[in-house]
């Protein structure tokens, strides 16, 4: 069983950072992976953050959607190796020559994207969507966008189970998913889509009574009494990351 | 507390008042219980008290509402909610956050009350509806009756003088109902607050001697105490308790074990399903019984085990196909409306198997017409009421004939009236040779209608038999509450 791209509880190092600092180090790997122009440094990226998967008790062959990623950047890569032509050649094939600068690229863009994405997967599933919103909004963010956030998130699994009931129900009214042109496409879309929309909109008119009649909004601000509490080890990642960014700011204005 | 004048009110794109002339007066402190048909303008009396009804609402109002000597139809809404809480239907629909804690706090921080006090007063309000262990819990691990407590509590906590509740039980199973209306009791007891509740089930409160309230057509038709007012009842219709043996099952299922993710919901389930029966399915929620319900038509297969239909196998076979000979209702009417008008929906699955005949369409029409649906063939499904949605579920699955008809707590939200049209529509199917699988949280309704009665106990079954035995036996277990004199309405 595949696990869905939402957190995954858990008490590894990497669930119990602050998600603040986590997501300094999550902009931080997305930007050094672009800013470092060696693609064994970044292929050196992609394995280490393979062995946080592990470390953080997530088998990156059980999470969902890795495969495509992966598919995509092997697709990625393998074009830059076809038609990049630069350095010594290494096989000829016809018309076709792979050449050591294409494989160069190659290594490059395809490991640039899957880091980007494993960075990506690595945030999401180990960081609780409530405490990010939450620290977020206690950082600054304004509480209508930190609210939103929540409800989005507490609305998805909800749709997702109406979804597969509206599929369930033209099912056993004997609809068949038989698409053979794009008007019967857009009438089995149409179908399944109303249904969900009507509940949405009721969905909305309930929430919004339930957040008016708490008086949501009343105010500019409001107190929170949820926090995330910074530890030691926060405060290590922190000067770590504050390292690492001057490290690579110093870098790239002396030309590394 | 409350002073309603003359109130009207006529949603924005609607011909038809939800409201006429409504006039009440409700005293600090008591407790009153509204009810009335589906659709009788129960919730828009509960969103016009609140004031919601004319902020968040387009449409045409005449009349007073006075809250604690405040305007509602005036007043920012934000100091109605300072005096009035509403309770709506359905917990999930109303809650904004992940957590129980965050969800109780929720209004307390809007309201930039000091971290003192908000604790102070989630503990209170989580204390008053029995509920102070499920503070740490998220709220999707939560079960409906723990999440109807929670959102009671998320109203409590912001001390209102006023509490309404609308339906809060609906999907309640009755053990849950029974320890809500524990809660709403002890929270009159203890918080002397003016309550307000909507509901069907009606008898549950009967020990709480509240005023009773009627409403039909948007009009209040009754105020008074309970034991004056016209209570509507289902007809006692008894079906035979013998169980047709003889003939070939329409269901077999032998030894089906079922499960999702891994986790086993369904254990060693054997059954016959012969036609002419009626059967009632109930159980407290999670017990088992949707899962069942769908496993009969394919949309669960099981892991070991197999269920039949008329002799075909669910595993070996589509479901679109296996829907010609079964048809299942819902428990959302809106989740099964896909057609443009009223007879495209109730042709939308004869369309589908390619049985649209002539004979077929005055079928449908007779059935149409049956239901008080013959003059609304053009109209857009949407438009129309609740119970009439609900009749129009039942035609489109009755359409094209189905030997096995499957509902899944069709008569949530249903009136008397409403519920025992759709049950005499579902026994003359049992008397055509067909058979009814209903889940049902109304022990009334299973008394009245059904022929046998199974009982599911964390996915087992712990009672199958003819009904009247089957309760003996439920008393037997300690299982009051699912018994007939425990009582529901519909």
């Amino acid at each position: 069983m595949k696990q869905r791209i939402t957190y995954q509880p858990g008490n590894s190092l990497l669930h119990r950072l602050h998600p603040l600092i986590k997501g300094g180090w999550l902009l931080l790997g997305t930007v050094f992976v672009f800013a470092i122009p060696n693609p064994w440094v970044v292929l050196s990226t992609v394995v280490f953050l393979l062995f946080s998967f592990h470390l953080s008790g997530l088998p990156p062959g059980k999470v969902r959607g890795l495969r495509l990623f992966t598919t995509t950047a092997l697709l990625l890569g393998g074009l830059q190796v076809l038609f990049v032509r630069r350095g010594m050649v290494l096989l000829q094939l016809g018309p076709l020559a792979v050449t050591a600068g294409g494989v160069e690229a190659g290594l490059y863009v395809a490991g640039r994207f899957v880091s980007v994405v494993l960075l990506s997967y690595l945030f999401v599933l180990t960081t609780e969507p409530n405490d990010l919103a939450y620290t977020l909004m206690r950082a600054g963010l304004p509480y209508r966008y930190g609210f939103a956030l929540i409800t989005a998130l507490r609305l998805v699994p909800v749709f997702e189970q109406e979804g597969q009931i509206v599929y369930s129900a033209q099912l056993a009214r004997g609809v068949q998913y038989d698409v053979r042109s794009p008007r019967r496409f857009l009438t089995l879309a149409r179908q399944f889509f109303l249904p969900l929309l009507v509940s949405a909109l009721g969905k909305v008119d309930a929430l919004a009574v339930s957040m008016e009649g708490r008086c949501f909004g009343r105010y500019p601000t409001r107190t929170f009494l949820r926090e995330v509490r910074a530890t030691w080890l926060d405060g290590l990642a922190l000067g770590l990351l504050v390292l690492a960014v001057t490290a690579l700011g110093i870098g790239k204005l002396a030309g590394w | 507390m409350i002073v309603i004048e003359g109130l009207s009110f006529r949603f924005q794109a609607s011909e038809r008042y939800a409201l006429r002339d409504v006039n009440l007066w409700i005293a600090p402190g008591e407790f009153v219980v509204v009810t009335g048909p589906s659709g009788c303008g129960k919730s828009t009396l509960a969103l016009a008290i609140g004031g919601y009804l004319f902020r968040q609402y387009g449409g045409q109002a005449s009349g007073k509402v006075t809250v604690a000597g405040m305007d509602a139809r005036q007043c920012p809404i934000y100091d109605v909610a300072e005096v009035v809480g509403l309770v709506q239907q359905n917990p999930e629909a109303q809650f904004c956050t992940l957590t129980v804690q965050d969800e109780i706090t929720f209004g307390l921080e809007n309201r930039c009350l000091p971290h003192d006090e908000i604790r102070e007063r989630v503990g209170w309000a989580l204390s008053i509806v029995g509920a102070a262990h499920l503070l740490r819990r998220p709220l999707a691990t939560l079960s409906g009756g723990e999440k109807q407590k929670v959102a009671i509590a998320a109203m409590m906590a912001a001390k209102p003088q006023v509490l309404i509740f609308d339906e809060p039980t609906s999907n309640l199973d009755p053990t849950a109902t029974a320890e809500i209306f524990e809660v709403i009791a002890r929270i009159r007891a203890e918080a002397g607050i003016t309550v307000i509740v909507i509901e069907h089930k009606v008898d549950y409160l009967l020990p709480f001697e509240p005023r009773m309230v009627a409403m039909e057509g948007g009009r209040i038709i009754y105020t008074g105490p309970f034991s004056k007012a016209h209570r509507p009842r289902l007809p006692d219709r008894r079906p035979s308790r013998l169980l047709p043996t003889e003939t070939e099952p329409i269901v077999r299922v032998e030894n089906l074990n079922l499960g999702y993710n891994g986790h086993p919901v369904l254990r060693d389930l054997s059954l016959d399903v012969h036609p002419g029966e009626f059967v009632a399915l109930m159980g407290d929620n999670g017990s088992g019984k949707t899962t069942f319900l769908q496993s009969l038509l394919g949309l669960l297969k099981p892991y070991q085990g197999r269920v039949q239909v008329l002799g075909q196998d669910t595993r070996h076979i589509p479901v679109s196909r296996l829907a010609r000979d079964v048809g299942f209702v819902f428990q959302n009417p809106d989740h099964q409306l896909f057609a443009e008008s009223v007879w495209q929906e109730a042709v939308f699955a004869c369309r589908n198997f390619g049985s649209l005949d002539e004979r077929t369409r005055s079928q449908v029409q007779e059935l149409l017409v049956h239901c008080g649906l013959g003059e609304r063939k053009e109209d857009h499904p949407y438009r129309l009421s609740y119970g009439e949605k609900r009749r129009l579920n039942l035609v489109s699955v009755l359409a094209h004939g189905p030997q096995l008809v499957l509902l899944d707590e069709v008569l949530i939200g249903q009136d008397a009236a409403n519920a025992a049209f759709l049950l005499e529509l579902l026994h003359r199917r049992t008397e055509q040779g067909g058979a009814v699988i209903m889940v049902n949280h109304a022990p009334e309704v299973t008394w009245r209608y059904a022929n046998r009665l199974i009982f599911f106990n964390g996915g087992r079954i712990a009672v199958d038999a003819p009904t009247e035995e089957a309760f003996q036996r439920l008393k037997a277990m300690g299982r009051e509450v699912y018994l007939p004199s425990a009582g529901t309405e519909s």
